[in-house]
């Protein structure tokens, strides 16, 4: 299954309002004879969250590596504000990045290294260091302005890390795999900073992530890739809606019951007229397979697996549709092209 | 926040009104270099080696009536030699170290020219060259002994030191360019900064031949070396000599030129592929 329909058309002129900030047209690149990245396109508008989704080895850090002009790709170009990918020190001063697995000198406060990499960008030592102030303010480590980088925890590091990318002002942030090593915590902070940073900043950022929860959350659009080619790009809605009209969102639910309750909650279900068949996982959760409904989107279905359930009055600690959340497609898609 | 983007989309950064990125890379550099302690860690060593020279020497004049000259003519070569390897080190470290520590990548990143950032740690690489120059006067001044040739000797060494070290600062600098791992460019770089000391260790016949002409006249080290030797010892006529500085001149235009015109503007995240894997490979077997 392919889906390669757009969700923003990249034919858009440039200088129209919300015109795309990142359009990628036909991106290849190849190891030697390893083809790392094939017939990447997409397009990004301001203040909009990317996700880029897939397995590893798919393709994602050497795409964003080729976007942000540390590769150059095979073939196909790509625009960043208009600018294109043969003029790459003018798409540098347009993007900010945060790499995957960054490294940060021990010597220097947060501030210092803020302040340095704002000269690099062009910018006077005065206004750097207040710019930087700004962005550490802008992170939550405004009090920590002065400690040394060598003193920060692995969640420090990736604000300051975040603030780094942004000391240019940048029209498109790449962030790949930015909440890596983070507790729950601080990765929902970490995204929450992200997502302000789209909204506040107008600005487009491509986030690089296997959190496909946090990502359903917080991405506008999505691009799923697998082996080096894009399996699947739209919006979270579109790509799960059309996953579901192709067969993904399966006819079924996901059902968590108390341990103790789960055979008593099985055997239960599977008298429920409609129902196929139940299997359970290693933690907790009950797949209830279910036939074709007859009834608009199979609700009065599943109602009557939650009335069923209540009635035995078997505690109901949580009821999903299976197929519809980002992990399904995901799974799904990144399996068939594996298939 | 507003980083100053003007109505037309146009960020500030987008006009460089700073100072230039070479130097703005150089001052990171030097801090790194002498806050974070390398540097004088280095010229520590440097000094140990100085005076264990110099003591040597002194002890060995006492017992054999060593002349000044030849006294003052071991110490600056011991200078050349020892300075010259401080460079060596911090330059064949420079880029491969931050491949290791994936601090290469934000640099990368900057719309900065590579020549600039490449140029920014060569000048700082070669900055303790001239403290561990000015270290060794004393040691010399002393064994001197009030000896004529002190002030040429030393004008002479600071510029044949000078070349020389530009030399290996820059091969280090190179090495380090197409290299992924700081073990292998160190191990590279130390190994070139072995095989030119050997010279001086061979039989005097042997450089008399013309074998020995030829390593003498290729090994900037080596031509530095006789220099001092045929012209403070020996007290050759400086006519005789000029041959001696054919060797640290062309060698530090060629490594300039490789250095800046050739691998700066290919400096990438990952190393060279070709060469880089090359040395890596090469530098596995031998181990």
């Amino acid at each position: 299954m392919q889906h390669a329909g757009s969700a923003h058309a990249a034919a858009e002129p440039p200088g129209s309002p919300g015109e795309p900030i990142l359009v990628a047209q036909d991106i290849h690149r190849s190891y030697g004879s390893r083809r790392a990245l094939r017939s990447l396109s997409f397009s990004l508008r301001p203040g909009r969250v990317l996700g880029f989704l897939g397995p590893n080895g798919a393709g994602k850090t050497t795409a964003i590596r080729v976007l942000t002009t540390i590769l150059e790709p095979t073939a196909g170009r790509f625009e960043v504000d208009g600018v294109g990918s043969e003029h790459p020190d003018r798409i540098r001063a347009k993007i900010g990045v945060l790499p995957e697995g960054l490294g940060f000198p021990q010597q220097g406060t947060g501030l210092e290294y803020l302040t340095y990499f704002g000269q690099l960008y062009g910018r006077r030592s005065a206004d750097a260091r207040r710019i930087g102030l700004e962005l550490l303010d802008d992170v939550g480590l405004r009090n920590r302005a002065n400690s040394l980088v060598g003193t920060y925890s692995h969640g420090m590091r990736q604000r300051l890390g975040i603030a780094r990318a942004l000391v240019n002002d940048p029209r498109v942030v790449f962030l790949d795999e930015p909440t890596l090593g983070l507790d729950p915590r601080g990765q929902k902070e970490l995204l929450e900073l992200i997502q302000g940073i789209a909204r506040r900043r107008n600005a487009g950022v491509v986030l690089s992530s296997h959190l496909l929860s946090e990502i359903e959350g917080i991405c506008d659009d999505v691009v799923i890739m697998n082996s080096g080619q894009v399996v699947a790009k739209g919006t979270v809605a579109e790509v799960i809606g059309r996953s579901a009209e192709d067969g993904a969102q399966s006819n079924g639910v996901r059902v968590r019951v108390p341990a103790p309750s789960v055979a008593a909650a099985a055997a239960l279900l599977e008298a429920v007229p409609g129902v196929r068949g139940t299997a359970t996982d290693s933690v907790g959760w009950l797949s209830v397979e279910m036939g074709d409904s007859e009834e608009p989107e199979g609700q009065p279905d599943r109602n009557r697996l939650l009335d069923a359930l209540i009635r035995a009055e078997i505690p109901v600690l949580g009821f999903e549709v299976a197929g519809g959340r980002l992990q399904d497609v995901f799974l799904q898609l990144t399996a068939e092209a594996i298939e | 926040m507003s980083a100053g983007r003007d109505p037309g989309g146009r960020t500030s950064a987008d006009v460089r009104s700073s100072a230039p990125v070479w130097w703005l890379v150089f001052r990171r550099e030097l801090a790194d270099l002498w806050i974070g302690g390398k540097a004088l860690n280095l010229l520590i060593l440097f000094s140990v080696l100085m005076s264990i020279t110099a003591f040597l020497l002194a002890t060995n004049s006492e017992l054999s009536l060593t002349p000044p000259r030849m006294m003052i003519v071991t110490t600056l070569q011991a200078a050349i030699s020892f300075g010259l390897f401080i460079g060596l080190v911090i330059a064949a470290e420079s880029f491969s170290g931050e491949r290791e520590r994936a601090t290469l990548e934000p640099l990368l990143l900057a719309p900065a020219g590579r020549r600039q950032i490449v140029a920014g740690k060569y000048l700082a690489a070669l900055s303790p060259w001239p403290v561990a120059l000015l270290l060794s006067f004393p040691y010399v001044t002393i064994l001197a002994q009030g000896d004529i040739a002190l002030v040429p000797a030393l004008l002479w060494a600071t510029i044949l030191g000078t070349l020389v070290a530009v030399v290996y600062t820059g091969f280090g600098m190179l090495v380090s360019i197409w290299s992924d791992s700081s073990r292998t460019s160190l191990f590279v770089s130390l190994l070139a900064y072995i095989l030119s000391l050997l010279p001086a260790q061979l039989p005097g016949g042997f450089l008399a031949s013309p074998v020995g002409a030829v390593i003498e006249a290729t090994n900037p080290l080596e031509a530095a070396r006789q220099f001092l030797l045929k012209g403070f010892v020996e007290v050759r006529p400086v006519e005789e000599l000029w041959g001696l500085l054919y060797a640290p001149i062309a060698l530090t235009v060629l490594v300039l030129a490789v250095v800046f015109l050739y691998a700066a503007p290919r400096l990438r995240l990952e190393a060279t592929a070709g060469l880089g894997r090359s040395i890596g490979r090469g530098v596995e077997v031998a181990r």
